[in-house]
């Protein structure tokens, strides 16, 4: 390359580039030689120019040595072309210019790159730390914890504007080549603009099916991740993210947390056992209490039947009201308390819940049933350990809600039967959404 | 085993209460029913034996593609047609009549047209998925309903108040002749395997002989179950005073430290599940063959199309139909079946037979 | 997967459209309700009418006051009539399917009692066929009337005591309505029905009135009325009473069980062979009791027992009753198709012998 075509690439740059004040365009001499380290200073780590770039070109005398340091340096790649030179200088790559070349030096400040304590999945044993924001540190992670030749990895970029690196990890022995290329062909087909973190596949899929239940599992667990690679999954990791995404997924993966498996076996069945009955709980009670008050109370011990109609009595609307009313509190409730600052979350849970629902029932607006329902169902719902999860099935509460103030118990069971078959047609990446064992159950 | 076949006569199995087969039987108690059971049994199983080896000539087929081999396009398309009417038929009776015991014992003052609407919606939910799919259904329903029918069973069969001597009494009726009408009912436990005529595209391997077995056992202990039960409540010479002989039995149990006292409802919640899976294992063969019949490629449309025919025609004939009705059509449906199965068997047979005579 | 999106959209539209046209045909909220936990039917003062019929209505507890409830009565010549005016009486929906006792008036029953009476409630879905059939003294209404201080829920302690969820006594056998119905109809055995009584203010169940397929026949001592129930094997947990000249003593037992065989061979003198076998332990006893002297305290009862037994057994074939079924036994194991007119004759010469087996443990924690 001749000399005035690195300065035209050089003012190319310089021009394309808004001058900022923390573009940092810098020669450097030497009584032989001089060097242009073109960087932006809030991207890349500056001590490291100083150890990799200034001082081996102040100490190494001979310029052709230094060349060849440039050259067989790891972290240097060769210049391509100019768009992708730009690029690489907005992620936080030095363009070095010496002599007739040029030289990208990876010499990126990793801001994230510190391990973050696991806020969404905890368990109260087992690993506690999470993935950071940096994919390389989170790569590192996975790697750490799967030490295996066949983890394979292909990188990919998604997003027009925010060009956001996604890595697909797999264990190139264990992964479904079927589920692989159904992967693949997602990711390439996904068109947005901005994409930030794994959670917005969930929302890519639902624009393209509408579905109500998440499809991928999202996790803040290396472990986690870890353990689904052993298993033949999909991993994607996505830059500036610590979340990781895990296909494909079926109903099983929801309902199992990682503490599951720092538990003894029968404690550890134990647990599934209870959060399945949460998931039931949380799904038909409103609803049952809805159909059986309403359409059939010959079908509770006349004892209970009379405590319910008296503790109604004063309530002066309809049962499907109360439950609305108090389900619709308790949805604002919980989503207040996410919104408030950790410190006075507690505090408006406490008085929004107990107080308010003490009121209401002294006020005779709700009965006192109600708000022992009520309750079950919000403290059962968040049994479920995967938050999407959990969503899906806040939402299906009302669905059911509905069908029982029109067909009562008929209407329940029926809307239990739906969702089961909607649960069956579903399919995550080609795997049925309900399998229950992971071989699949081959007929015969 | 082959799971999928024993859950197709399962589901059957327990169907029969709701399309009147234990009336029928306990009408003909004295004359003819109890030898019409034991009958029965040899029949049904012949006829599933013969029919299941003749279509494990034809492995990972349904009967429109063993057509298709072997017949011309328009005698396939009217066999086609006539079979989807029949197994449409079997799915609208169950729905009818068990919309009219719901409409009776859990929503009395619902009507049936908006019962039916509901039953319809979720049974055309179900059909239109794969057959593999419809299949993963019955058997997440049986698994959760069938330990509990069991329970009922054991609940009924140790009650105090069930009389054996009735049970004897009506078994001692053994010599009489048996009745034709109560033979087509009793051998309606069997016919679940007609289904396999769809469902065989999911049959890998040849059905072995312990599935047989099982069915046989299972058969005897559900005929006994359906006919003797109620008897053994209601009394050898007043059960068939009732209309709905099994449901009325279940109101007599009662569970007094159980979160619910009357078994009726217990009863029924488990039934709504099994009788919508039934009628749509009935309705999506019907829904398979017409569309094996369908000339040209299968639009998304003409499934809509056939899915709005099939609820529709269920609930015009709801408004239309009364329980008394229902039962008149049941118990000539059960004979009209049971000719209709001999046929079906033996063309199955013949087409086997022919299949094997061409390789 | 674009049809079964489709799918989802239609179903959801569909149903709000359905539903909403249906327009939630029988929501009745439950304190709109007013539920019926007994029912009673006496006699009517009037002439021109036949019964009373009186519906118990409990009243939902609001400040956590217990047990109350209200009593509407009617006369009227049929239920469903009586039925029909109650409604107009109280404000909220009358609902049936907690009703749990139907206490007929003994006045009623001895009478040529209509089969319409048993039949309307069979024939109605929403009263349970586990309904308790029990006969009322002096009247219906007064049993109902009845409020003993312990019951926190109306009529919870009648419930209690026929279901044997509380006490559990010999003297109590709860017939529901189903197996009624099936003695009513079934040839070769009778219907009974427990007697509940008013006394100072308590209910008192301990004996049983005896059908034949038309009227109330004869009524039981508590005594006959436990022996009956030995024979149902109804119960397990007892005290027997044995009274011979020289001792007097209680076996409380731990398992009673009974049964019984028919000899037809020779048609002129038939045998009913009944089996008892009792389980038990010394309670008390009139005099010092040794564990050694067992076997004759055993024969003592035995004897005893045999004896009432056999009285109790007598009589019942002096009125022509079987509430046990001896007659449903017998057609049971005959193949005729005329079992049934054979045992007609067969039943009045029966001869029957009782066994008895009595085996004491021991003479409880003291010799």
């Amino acid at each position: 390359m001749l000399r005035s075509n690195i300065k035209t690439t050089q003012e190319d740059l310089l021009e394309k580039i808004q001058q900022t004040e923390d573009v940092v365009f810098k020669e450097l001499f030497t009584k032989v030689e001089s060097i242009k380290v073109f960087y932006i200073k809030t991207l890349s780590d500056e001590a490291q120019i100083q150890n990799y770039i200034i001082k081996p070109f102040y100490e190494i005398e001979s310029p052709t040595l230094f060349l060849d340091y440039l050259k067989s340096h790891p972290k240097v790649k060769p210049f391509e072309n100019e768009e992708k030179t730009l690029n690489q200088l907005l992620v936080g790559e030095v363009i070095v210019f010496f002599q007739a070349k040029i030289f990208l030096f990876d010499l990126k400040m990793d801001r994230q790159s510190s391990v973050l304590d696991t806020t969404v999945e905890t368990t109260i044993q087992g690993p506690q730390s999470g993935f950071s924001e940096s994919i390389g540190t989170n790569l590192g992670l996975v790697r750490q914890r799967y030490p295996q030749a066949s983890l394979n990895m292909e990188s990919s970029s998604i997003g027009k504007v925010s060009k956001t690196k996604v890595i697909t990890l797999y264990d190139n022995k264990t992964v479904n080549q079927e589920v692989l290329k159904k992967v693949r062909e997602f990711l390439e087909t996904i068109d947005i603009e901005m994409f930030q973190s794994g959670e917005q596949l969930l929302d890519l899929i639902k624009k393209s099916q509408r579905a109500l239940f998440p499809l991928m599992l999202i996790t803040e667990r290396a472990d986690r991740v870890a353990i689904n690679l052993a298993a033949g999954k999909v991993v994607l990791l996505v830059n500036g993210s610590p979340f990781a995404v895990i296909l494909p997924t079926v109903m099983k993966d929801f309902m199992s947390s990682m503490a599951d498996i720092y538990q003894t076996y029968w404690v550890g069945c134990f647990f599934i056992t209870l959060r399945y009955i949460g998931l039931f709980i949380s799904i038909v009670l409103p609803s049952i209490y809805v159909a059986l008050t309403a359409y059939n109370p010959e079908v509770f011990r006349v004892q209970l039947a009379l405590s319910i109609a008296g503790s109604r009595s004063t309530v002066p609307y309809p049962a499907f009201i109360e439950v609305f009313f108090m389900l619709i509190m308790m949805e604002l409730l919980t989503e207040a308390s996410i919104r408030l600052p950790k410190a006075i979350g507690p505090t408006a849970t406490t008085v929004g819940g107990l107080i308010l629902g003490q009121a209401a029932t002294e006020a005779g607006l709700v009965s006192n049933i109600m708000i022992i329902i009520v309750s079950a169902v919000a403290i059962s719902n968040f049994v479920v350990p995967v938050n999407n999860f959990g969503a899906a099935i806040r939402v299906v509460k009302y669905l059911l809600l509905v069908l029982s103030i029109f067909y009562g118990l008929v209407g329940v069971v029926i809307g239990f039967l739906l969702l089961v078959s909607y649960l069956v047609s579903l399919e995550s990446f080609g795997k049925p959404f309900l399998t229950i064992s992971e071989k699949k159950p081959a007929q015969n | 085993m082959n799971r999928y076949l024993l859950y197709l006569l399962l589901v059957n199995m327990l169907t029969n209460i709701v399309v009147y087969v234990p009336k029928i039987l306990i009408d003909y108690k004295y004359d003819g029913a109890v030898s019409a059971i034991l009958i029965a049994i040899p029949i049904g199983l012949f006829l599933c034996i013969v029919f299941c080896k003749s279509i494990s000539a034809f492995p990972e087929q349904g009967l429109p593609e063993i057509l298709d081999q072997l017949l011309n396009r328009k005698i396939k398309n009217i066999i086609l047609f006539i079979f989807s009417g029949f197994w449409y038929f079997a799915g609208f009776l169950t729905l009818i009549g068990f919309t009219d015991i719901i409409n009776r014992f859990i929503n009395p003052e619902m009507s049936k047209v908006s019962l039916a609407v509901l039953f319809a919606i979720a049974t055309c939910f179900i059909i239109q998925l794969p057959t593999e799919k419809v299949m993963y259904i019955v058997e997440i329903i049986l698994v959760l309903n069938v330990p509990f029918v069991f329970f009922i069973v054991f609940k009924a069969l140790t009650n105090e108040y069930f009389s054996w001597n009735s049970v004897f009494e009506v078994g001692t009726h053994l010599f009489s002749w048996p009745s034709f009408k109560a033979l087509s009912a009793a051998t309606y436990t069997f016919s679940g395997y007609m289904n396999v005529l769809i469902m065989n595209r999911l049959f890998r391997q040849k059905i072995k002989g312990i599935n047989f077995i099982v069915i046989g056992f299972l058969s005897i202990f559900n005929m006994f179950t359906t006919f003797f039960i109620p008897i053994g409540f209601h009394g050898a010479d007043g059960a068939q005073e009732y209309l709905y002989p099994w449901t009325t039995t279940a109101d007599c149990l009662r569970i007094p430290y159980g979160p619910i006292e009357r078994v009726i409802f217990l009863f029924l919640m488990l039934y709504i599940g099994i009788t919508v899976v039934s009628a749509a294992i009935h309705w999506h063969v019907a829904f398979e063959f017409l569309k094996g019949a369908s000339s040209k490629k299968f639009t998304k449309k003409k499934a809509l199309l056939i899915l709005i025919i099939f609820s529709c025609a269920t609930i015009i004939s709801e408004m239309k139909i009364t329980a008394v009705q229902t039962m008149f059509l049941s118990t000539y449906w059960l004979i009209l079946r049971f000719i209709f199965e001999i046929c079906v068997v033996t063309f199955v047979f013949f087409l086997a037979r022919r299949k094997k005579n061409e390789t | 997967m674009k049809l079964k999106r489709n799918w989802v959209m239609y179903l959801i539209v569909g149903m709000v459209v359905i539903s909403s046209l249906s327009g939630c045909g029988g929501y009745k909220d439950i304190d709109k309700r007013f539920f019926v936990v007994a029912i009673g039917i006496d006699a009517a003062k009037s002439h021109t009418k036949k019964y009373l019929i009186s519906l118990k209505f409990a009243i939902p507890s609001v400040e956590k006051k217990p047990n109350d409830f209200i009593i509407v009565s009617e006369e009227a010549d049929t239920m469903a009539e009586a039925v029909r005016i109650i409604k107009t009486k109280v404000d909220k929906e009358v609902d049936f399917s907690h009703a749990k006792v139907v206490v007929f008036n003994e006045k009623i029953v001895q009478k040529k009692m209509e089969p319409h009476l048993i039949y309307w409630f069979s024939r109605r879905r929403d009263i349970q066929k586990i309904l308790w059939t029990v006969i009322g003294r002096p009247t219906a209404l007064e049993v109902l009337k009845t409020k003993p201080k312990f019951e926190q829920i109306p009529s919870n302690s009648m419930f209690l005591a026929l279901g044997k969820e509380g006490t559990e006594t010999p003297y109590i056998f709860g017939e529901y309505l189903f197996d009624f119905k099936k003695r009513l109809i079934e040839k070769g055995l009778d219907p009974f029905m427990p007697i509940i009584e008013v006394k100072k203010g308590l209910l008192v169940i301990n004996t049983a009135g005896l059908f034949n397929k038309k009227r109330l026949k004869m009524v039981l001592t508590p005594e006959q009325t436990k022996l009956l129930y030995y024979i149902f094997n109804s119960e397990q947990k007892s005290a027997i009473k044995v009274k011979s000249r020289k001792l007097y003593f209680i076996i409380d037992t731990q398992k009673i069980k009974s049964s019984y065989k028919m000899d037809t061979s020779n048609p002129n003198h038939s045998i009913i062979k009944t089996k008892i076998k009792i389980k038990g332990r010394l309670e008390e006893a009139m005099f010092s009791p040794k564990n050694s002297e067992l076997p004759a305290y055993e024969k003592l009862a035995e004897k005893d027992i045999d004896k009432q037994v056999k009285n109790l057994l007598l009589k019942l074939q002096k009125a022509n009753l079987d509430p046990i079924g001896f007659g449903l036994y017998y057609r049971a194991r005959h193949f005729q198709n005329n079992d049934w007119k054979t045992w007609q004759h067969i039943y009045p010469n029966l001869t029957f012998e009782v066994h008895t087996d009595v085996h004491i443990e021991d003479t409880g924690l003291i010799e």
